[in-house]
């Protein structure tokens, strides 16, 4: 297997940059918005919630399929980009933004429901455990035969093994759809460097996948 | 991976690839063990992600905007002595850290100085004063007195 290191000088390859700068995107009618939202105007951070709140909502039902909690989730999404947005530099568009906060609140909430599970497990014995596992709704016992549930949790078992930068990379490109020139224009990085950083995910992914497949019972569960 | 993979492997997992180029890659990928198996990996766990697209809508019951804003008032930091002042809190510490060395520095000096003081003149420099007029009172005696006893070479 060829090093990437090797790839990266050739000609062609990657020497495309991104084409909105910093300065561009502050100047469109979006980042005059966030400009005003930064200002303190609520207003326009309302604007920014009524324009972004059913992708974010999207994206967390993707992740989650609890549809009990996307609202709080998205909630809390919201009430970090209000207490961030001064933060918020331009360096990438506003979505692409509220999108790496949204996935990483996703996974944030995955984590705090595992260890949940397991610290109210742990007080139990395992005669209660097999009780409360018993009661559960149908629906819940079905879910690990539901062939997408099996395969959006073996996923979301993969992503938790690689960066939140290419974690939101790869479900921009996978599941959004972007091309590689979308994702340059949407996080100002040039598409060489979001091939290179795709490329590493993805080596890291399967991997993963061929640690996860020798455990036995962690691949659907 | 070969260079010829990798270059338009982006495209070619999605299936946006020319025909040519992706007659480039499959001829590649039949006579190259490794690389076929890394992009036959990489075209599973890629094919996984369509289980992420949400196959139904979800929107956001009314009054979410205002529910936002009551989570934001629920997160909003304690103001702190540094916030009243609009500083932020990296630099308070800096502030507060350089305050104490200052502090140290000019008490050391200080007790530096004090511990100076009674070496002050030497017992020859105080005998050579008895022959003085001003000796002749009671508190020059003293003084001299407390000079002999304390003084340290």
């Amino acid at each position: 297997m060829g090093s990437l290191t090797g790839v990266l000088p050739l000609p062609g390859f990657g020497s495309k940059v991104a084409q909105k700068s910093r300065v561009d995107y502050q100047n469109t009618t979006e980042g005059a918005l966030v400009q005003r939202a930064q200002a303190g105007d609520d207003a326009a951070f309302r604007e920014i919630v009524d324009r972004y709140q059913n992708k974010v909502f999207s994206i967390i039902h993707g992740i989650v399929r609890q549809r009990n909690d996307v609202e709080d989730i998205a909630q809390q999404v919201f009430a970090k980009v209000y207490l961030s947005l001064r933060s918020f530099d331009f360096r990438s568009s506003l979505i692409t933004w509220i999108y790496k906060i949204t996935v990483n609140e996703c996974f944030d909430y995955l984590r705090k429901r595992k260890v949940r599970k397991l610290v109210y497990e742990s007080d139990m014995s395992e005669d209660e455990v097999r009780r409360v596992e018993n009661s559960e709704p149908a629906v819940a016992r079905q879910a690990p035969l539901d062939d997408t549930l099996a395969r959006r949790d073996y996923v979301v078992k993969l992503l938790t093994r690689i960066s939140e930068e290419e974690r939101m990379l790869l479900m921009m490109k996978e599941v959004e759809g972007f091309s590689v020139e979308e994702l340059a224009e949407k996080t100002g990085m040039n598409e060489n460097t979001i091939k290179v950083k795709l490329f590493r995910a993805r080596q890291k992914l399967v991997k993963a996948a061929q640690r996860l497949d020798r455990a036995p019972g962690l691949v659907t569960g | 991976m070969h260079v010829v993979v990798m270059e338009s492997l982006e495209e070619y997992l999605s299936g946006t690839l020319n025909p040519e180029s992706r007659r480039d890659i499959e001829a590649h990928l039949s006579i190259c063990e490794s690389c076929r198996q890394e992009v036959a990996g990489m075209q599973e766990i890629s094919g996984l992600f369509s289980a992420m697209v949400p196959d139904e809508v979800i929107e956001p019951a009314p009054g979410f905007y205002a529910r936002v804003m009551r989570e934001v008032g629920s997160r909003r930091p304690v103001p702190t002595f540094a916030g009243l002042f609009g500083l932020d809190l990296a630099f308070a510490r800096r502030l507060v850290f350089a305050s104490l060395l200052l502090l140290a520095a000019l008490g050391s000096y200080l007790v530096t100085r004090e511990s100076e003081y009674p070496a002050g003149s030497s017992p020859e420099a105080v005998m050579a004063q008895q022959d003085s007029p001003q000796f002749e009172n009671a508190p020059a005696h003293e003084a001299m007195l407390a000079t002999l006893t304390t003084y340290e070479p």
